[in-house]
């Protein structure tokens, strides 16, 4: 090999960096403190949810309380308890945020699968304080997931039961969040026809089309993981306002694989391609999604797989995209956070990953 | 950067800080030689505000003097001869005493604390002293109006306050300014400007409506400024980039200085964004023919989009500095009109003087 | 999509394609970075969140079977990390640098759109302007002039007789790569002297070569440091070795200075050492006239300046001549100091580019190379010619570890904006690429073909779109500099809009500045969806917070009038609970807010009439006037005749006005009016009856004493008329 071969290699090995991570991450420091620690978690804190602009922290914990986290400035990163209260006999298992033109308020899903909303509110003595608004008994049949979306002037709630129904509520009044109006109930199947009644399913994930113009129909992708495999797979489900119901638009699995559990979904926020991006996990690895933007003669989307990423362990516990809609970060049952791009030739990589440590 | 309507530009230094400044006010000075400035700072990579002193002497940097570290970030500054005081977000309010008779400038505590829910409910956005009188009233987003009493001259560090009004949050007030010792102006929402005499107690004794314009242009006051020598006449400024000026001798009839939406009068205003800051400005050109009582003195005033100038009745403004980032307060050196002191957005100081 | 092999420059791409290149497994696994929460295991769950721009908040949390435990009370952690920040630099210095690119860039943008219109209308933009190049010339000078000192120079410093090195800010390699991508690709006037560039670039920035390795700065700064203690300073070889090293890379000043501290100089020597001293001179002499072909040369800064080839290279061959000359002369065998005579005869080997001397007198290939430029081939010219010469240094001098301007400077030599853009990517982060971005198209069409395709893979936007968006994420990481993010973003013509979008519908309303701030921007870039969103998103906010003023200013600048006529029903409710009592004062300045002509306010005009009824019943109160009372009167009838006045509020509206309607001056309604108020007072009887009535809190006599007054004035009014 001649000597001259380390610049060589430098320069190959440049691009190839280069064209693998394009968005190249740069940590601040690649040091012991790299990370920074803004908020310590009480004794039995179970879940975790930042409101729409990261600057408020609602945690759930095992024994029904729930906390709220406030930073003094919305310049600071330093977030501390500033409510703390008692909200349900079971522990919480989830909490959501409610968007924020409808107030500051959570969904909480509890281990009992009862589903209850909170709202941070003033009354006339003006102590702000948080009250129940309303309360989703469970009985039989336990929520696994909610999730909200806003569109034109409503809010809806789509709520995924352990039986494999879902039902989609909507706000009546906008400044009241204790009533809603149950607008749709149905299964997460393509045909009808195959609907079953004694599902078990043992947890669901919601995402919604985070969009982007007035004039979309609102739409949500769906995945259960249950007993019954018609059930599991994912499912893309518009709205159909002529005819005010709910249609599957699309499937997110291939043929081999339409009954593999489905662990987490997530949505990308779309900021100007020409094709939606929907991420699945299921216990192959997680799959990334081009979802066509028009539909076709039967009103299906066409759907493309475009990645499997599969090279970790484990189950996935959570997906999310970051603002751009180009890294996802993940996380699953082997504790990993990792994050993943697409490259300039469109092919997906796992970027990063973080590791807990002590 | 086009600077118009003055014969010789004024000269700009540029202070780079590495904080956020929240506020800055000058102090006086011993000597013409001693500048001192008094700044809201906000360190964003440590998440500390703090209210420090400065000794100043352009295009040197800031040379710290003092220094006291807030409960929050500081959210309105105003200073006397002799006192500061200084609102927080958190809705607390501090007196300090700054004048020359203060030997020691090694220390800056606040001689006067008033905080509490009963006292202010979140944010207090405005607070304002005058000259030779110990109280300062206090308005906020409650819609509450406190008066602070710190003592008489010579014996500070007693201090109470009072409630004027409790607005329940039905209103919120953003500014405030003392037009007599017993008689301050407040502003808010919608352009509404209220007359409050504290020997009135209970309600306004004077309201301007902000609805000149019918409507179709709404906004907040952000800053009010009334000049001790004209205390009918108040000046203001806010939202779309307004300045007017208000004589409660006719009252519902506001002078508009600059803005958009004001009909054919203003062509091309200065500004169309937040008007952060306003002051009467005193300083008195060479060529200027002296000032009637009747006519309105001018008024300066920064803005969002990163203008300090100087509009007057009747004539054309002046623009004494267009940055690229907003300029968030400044303040007019009452012993040296001709010098500003400026906070600009991208962590940085100006200071302008004027030829 | 372009392939690698077919991008790398002639010659080498047999090599590249070839077995030689050791590509690592492509399968390898990315970087894991460990994420110390400081917790004691076990961690039974992590969730993740995305903050600001690119930050990624972990919340890790702690199994809670495990009881009692060292952590005690705590049972997690969130953890914040960000994504795309650069370790060279403090945070408050990276933000300077954002600021003050802002100006630079937004005019280079403008200028560019003005020049793309020019071109659209078919009129060469030349004719009106300065030539492209000049403007990004310019714009480089300003983003060099932010990144630190103006005037680095390393070595041309005259000052302290022992001082060789001046002490200054440390160069920072942010810095100096973008210099050296100014000289390749901007700055064009510097095409003919490129060699002599490289020279002074290196000759500012020779410390940031190597932090571990010698370089010829670092054997200077040492030799700084023992210059003190040295006496007799020509006896000590590392003299020589320094002033070789110095010379190599054409540092004149700084050889001439320390040629002039040789011990034959002093006063008491002169005379003994005559010979010796005549030949340190006639060295010093030498380097001094150096002829360098460039286009000027800075005060007090040696050597003789040719603009034109010609005349450089009779002056080059006339200085060689003297050099050999020298180098002959009888005059050595005279010295007697044997250091004195290598060491001189060592310098005039390296002016005379004799290439193995050359090769110890430096220690970064960079510095050999630029020694050639200087001595071996001051007249290299083109690309190709510069890349194979850095490739022969490389083997003269390997590195084990190129440092990352090392790299850059081969990949610009190499002629591959891929690998230009990758190096100034992964050693300097977004904000580099998205501005190094306009230097590297300033001249290249190639370069701009590359940056401005649009790629499927990418969502059909081009690398320069992609990298500015990547950088507009990582200014929104941050609370102060998300507020430039819009300038990079508006320059993003597919996806620019979408992500600022994003941006600002996440920003906190809370803060009234904050949110004055953001509507700005919606303002300035005519985003009014996004503005109605964020001022719905403050008015229910600020309503539900106790803050009901501030909730309805901004819920009708959203225009929101599904949720203002429902606070209109609340404040019905409100009203009608307390309508006789004085705290309505408060309520005055909500309705004064609320604008009587605003549509928007629905049924709130009744509460703008009952405020005028409360008003003048507040005066004829104090005066008891006819005048007064009339007022009143017409007031209450307005309101009672008005089908917009709920039903509910009609008992105490007139019970509020019993004072009017037993007045004993003279009855102030006439018999329709009265009638009327009969009426309705007859209707509210029957609407009682009803379940869901709402009884008013009044008095249990109210109805009984508003009826009497009324069949009273009724009685009264008829003589009246009559």
């Amino acid at each position: 090999m001649p000597s001259s071969a380390v610049s060589y290699q430098t320069l190959a090995e440049t691009v190839r960096f280069f064209r693998q991570t394009w968005l190249a991450f740069h940590f601040r420091q690649l040091t012991t403190d790299m990370e920074k620690s803004v908020a310590v978690l009480d004794k039995g804190t179970t879940c975790s949810s930042w409101n729409y602009c990261g600057q408020r922290l609602a945690t759930g914990s095992i024994d029904g309380t729930l906390s709220i986290f406030d930073s003094p400035d919305p310049a600071s990163s330093s977030f501390t308890t500033t409510s703390k209260f008692k909200v349900h006999g079971a522990g919480i298992v989830k909490v959501v945020w409610v968007p924020p033109q409808y107030g500051d308020a959570v969904a909480c899903i509890f281990a009992d699968g009862s589903l209850s909303l909170w709202e941070e509110v003033a009354e006339d003595a003006r102590v702000i304080q948080w009250k129940l608004c309303q309360s989703f008994a469970s009985r039989a049949i336990k929520v696994l997931d909610a999730q909200f979306g806003v569109f034109r002037t409503s809010l809806k709630m789509v709520v995924a039961y352990s039986d494999g129904h879902v039902k989609v509520y909507e706000l009546l009044d906008p400044l009241e969040l204790k009533s809603w109006q149950l607008q749709a109930e149905f299964q997460n199947v393509i045909d009808s026809a195959s609907t079953s009644r004694r599902a078990s399913c043992f947890s669901a994930s919601i995402s919604w089309n985070p969009l982007r113009s007035e004039s979309q129909e609102p739409s949500f992708v769906l995945g259960f993981n249950s007993d019954t495999p018609h059930l599991n797979s994912a499912k893309v489900w518009e709205f159909d306002q002529a005819h005010q119901r709910w249609l599957p638009v699309a499937e997110l699995a291939l043929p081999a694989d339409k009954s593999d559990q489905v662990f987490a979904v997530a949505w990308a926020p779309n900021i100007g391609r020409p094709y939606e991006l929907i991420a699945v996990a299921t216990h192959k690895g997680i799959t990334i999604w081009h979802l066509g933007l028009n539909p076709d003669l039967d009103g299906r989307l066409s759907v493309e797989k475009v990645a499997l990423l599969s090279n970790f362990e484990g189950e996935a516990w959570q997906m999310e995209w970051d603002m751009s809609g180009m890294t996802l970060a993940t996380t699953a049952t082997d504790g990993m956070v990792r994050l993943w791009q697409s490259d300039l030739n469109g092919i997906w990589h796992e970027q990063a990953a973080f590791e807990p440590a002590p | 950067m086009a600077i118009t309507g003055l014969p010789k530009p004024p000269e700009i230094h540029r202070l780079t800080q590495s904080k956020y400044i929240d506020s800055v006010r000058w102090l006086p000075s011993v000597s013409p030689f001693q500048k001192h400035v008094i700044v809201a700072f906000f360190d964003v990579d440590t998440d500390t505000p703090s209210l420090e002193i400065h000794s100043l002497d352009p295009p040197k940097p800031l040379v710290p003097l003092s220094l006291w570290t807030p409960p929050s970030r500081i959210s309105s500054l105003k200073t006397t001869r002799s006192v500061a005081a200084a609102s927080t977000i958190s809705g607390s309010v501090h007196i300090f005493v700054t004048g020359v008779e203060r030997h020691d400038i090694s220390g800056l505590e606040p001689v006067f604390t008033v905080v509490g829910k009963e006292f202010h409910m979140g944010s207090v956005n405005g607070v304002d002293l005058m000259e030779g009188n110990s109280e300062c009233v206090s308005v906020g987003d409650d819609g509450r109006v406190n008066l602070v009493n710190f003592g008489v001259e010579g014996s500070f560090g007693k201090g109470s306050y009072r409630k004027v009004f409790d607005g329940n949050g039905l209103v919120s007030y953003t500014a405030v300014k003392w037009a007599s010792p017993s008689e301050f102006v407040t502003g808010g929402y919608g352009f509404g400007l209220q007359w409050w005499d504290i020997r009135r107690p209970g309600e306004a004794v004077g309201q301007f409506k902000g609805n000149w314009n019918h409507g179709k242009t709404s906004g907040i006051i952000h800053s009010i400024d009334i000049h001790p020598s004209r205390k009918h006449t108040c000046l203001a400024g806010g939202s779309t980039g307004t300045v007017f000026a208000w004589d409660l001798r006719s009252q519902q009839q506001p002078i508009i200085l600059s803005g958009v939406g004001t009909g054919e009068t203003m062509t091309h205003p200065l500004s169309e964004s937040e008007v952060w800051e306003v002051q009467c400005d005193c300083y008195i050109k060479s060529s200027s023919r002296g000032l009637s009582s009747s006519r309105i003195l001018p008024a300066m005033f920064c803005s969002e989009d990163g203008i300090l100038a100087v509009v007057e009745q009747g004539e054309e403004p002046t623009e004494l500095l267009a940055e690229p980032c907003a300029i968030n307060s400044f303040d007019i050196d009452l012993q040296n009109p001709s010098d500003i002191i400026c906070s600009l957005e991208w962590e940085s100081i100006a200071i302008v003087s004027r030829p | 999509m372009l392939a690698v092999s077919s991008e790398f420059g002639g010659g080498t791409s047999d090599s590249v394609s070839g077995a030689l290149v050791p590509f690592l497994p492509c399968a390898e696994a990315s970087v894991v970075y460990p994420l110390h929460h400081g917790l004691k295991p076990p961690i039974s769950r992590v969730s993740i969140s995305w903050a600001r721009g690119s930050s990624l908040r972990i919340s890790l949390f702690k199994s809670s079977s495990s009881e009692s435990d060292a952590d005690g009370e705590v049972g997690g952690k969130v953890l914040e990390v960000r994504l795309g920040g650069d370790g060279e630099m403090s945070d408050a210095q990276w933000r300077r640098i954002a600021y003050g690119s802002v100006s630079p860039f937004a005019l280079l943008q403008s200028r560019k759109n003005s020049v793309a219109g020019f071109s659209k209308m078919q009129l060469s933009p030349s004719l009106y302007h300065l030539e492209w190049w000049e403007y990004v010339m310019e714009y480089s000078k300003d983003i060099d002039v932010l990144l630190g000192n103006s005037k680095p120079l390393t070595a041309r410093v005259i000052g302290d007789q022992q001082e060789i090195l001046k002490n200054r800010e440390a160069p920072t390699s942010v810095k100096a790569a973008w210099e050296l991508m100014e000289i390749f690709y901007a700055d064009k006037l510097s095409k003919a002297w490129l060699p002599e560039r490289l020279v002074d670039w290196l000759a500012d920035y020779d410390s940031l070569l190597s932090s571990t390795q010698t370089t010829v700065h670092s054997k200077l700064v040492e030799f700084q440091s023992q210059l003190i203690k040295l006496q007799i300073i020509e006896d000590e070889s590392t003299y020589w070795e320094v002033l070789a090293s110095a010379l190599a890379v054409g540092w004149l000043e700084i050889v001439v200075k320390l040629l002039r501290l040789h011990g034959s100089y002093h006063l008491d020597q002169i005379a003994k050492r005559e010979i010796e001293n005549g030949l340190v001179e006639a060295v010093a002499v030498l380097v001094s006239k150096m002829p360098r072909m460039r286009p000027e040369i800075e005060a007090g800064e040696l050597g003789e300046c040719f603009k034109a080839k010609p005349d450089f290279m009779k002056a080059w061959e006339r200085w060689r001549a003297q050099v050999t000359k020298l180098d002959s002369s009888a005059f050595w065998v005279q010295c007697t100091h044997r250091l004195t005579r290598g060491g001189l005869r060592n310098m005039l080997q390296i002016m005379l580019g004799n290439l193995n001397v050359l090769c110890s007198a430096t220690y970064h290939w960079i510095e050999l190379y630029i020694s050639h430029f200087l001595y071996i081939r001051p007249l290299t010219r083109g690309l190709e010619n510069m890349y194979n010469l850095a490739q022969k240094c490389l083997q003269l001098k390997p590195t084990s570890c190129p440092d990352k301007l090392a790299r850059l400077l081969i990949g610009i030599l190499g002629e591959n904006t891929e690998v230009v853009l990758a190096e100034c990517s992964r050693g300097f982060g977004p904000w580099m690429v998205s501005h190094a971005i306009e230097l590297l198209t300033a001249e290249s069409n190639q370069a701009g073909i590359l940056l401005h395709e649009e790629r499927h893979s990418l969502g059909e936007i081009s690398m320069e779109e992609l990298h500015r968006l990547i950088y507009a994420q990582v200014l929104s990481s941050h609370v102060l500099t998300w507020q430039i993010a819009p300038i990079y973003l508006a320059s993003c013509i597919k996806q620019g809009m979408g992500l600022l979008e994003i941006l600002l519908n996440r920003q906190p309303i809370q803060d009234s500045k904050i949110l004055l701030k953001n509507l700005e921007i919606c303002r300035l870039y005519d985003l009014d969806s996004v503005s109605t969103n964020i001022m719905k998103i403050a008015g229910v906010y600020h309503w539900k917070h106790g803050r009901k003023g501030s909730g309805v200013f901004w819920l009708q600048q959203a225009h929101d009038e599904r949720c203002l006529n429902r606070i209109a029903q609340q404040l019905f409710d409100y009203v009608g609970k307390s309508i006789s009592g004085e705290c309505f004062l408060q309520w005055e300045g909500l309705i004064e807010l609320l604008g009587s002509e605003s549509k928007h306010a629905g049924g709130l005009e009744f509460l703008h009439k009952y405020r005028d009824l409360k008003k003048s019943l507040q005066h004829f109160d104090h005066g008891k006037t006819v005048i007064a009372a009339q007022e009143a009167v017409e007031s209450l009838m307005s309101l009672m005749k008005n089908p917009s006045t709920p039903q509910r509020f009609w008992l105490p509206l007139l019970y509020d006005s019993l004072k009017l309607l037993s007045w004993r001056e003279q009855p102030l309604l006439n018999v329709s009016q009265t009638n009327l108020l009969l009426n309705k007072l007859q209707e509210l009887s029957m609407a009682r009856l009803r379940p869901d009535f709402v009884e008013a809190d009044l008095p249990p006599q109210a109805l009984n004493s508003v009826r009497l007054a009324l069949a009273t004035n009724l009685g009264r009014a008829i003589l009246e008329e009559k």
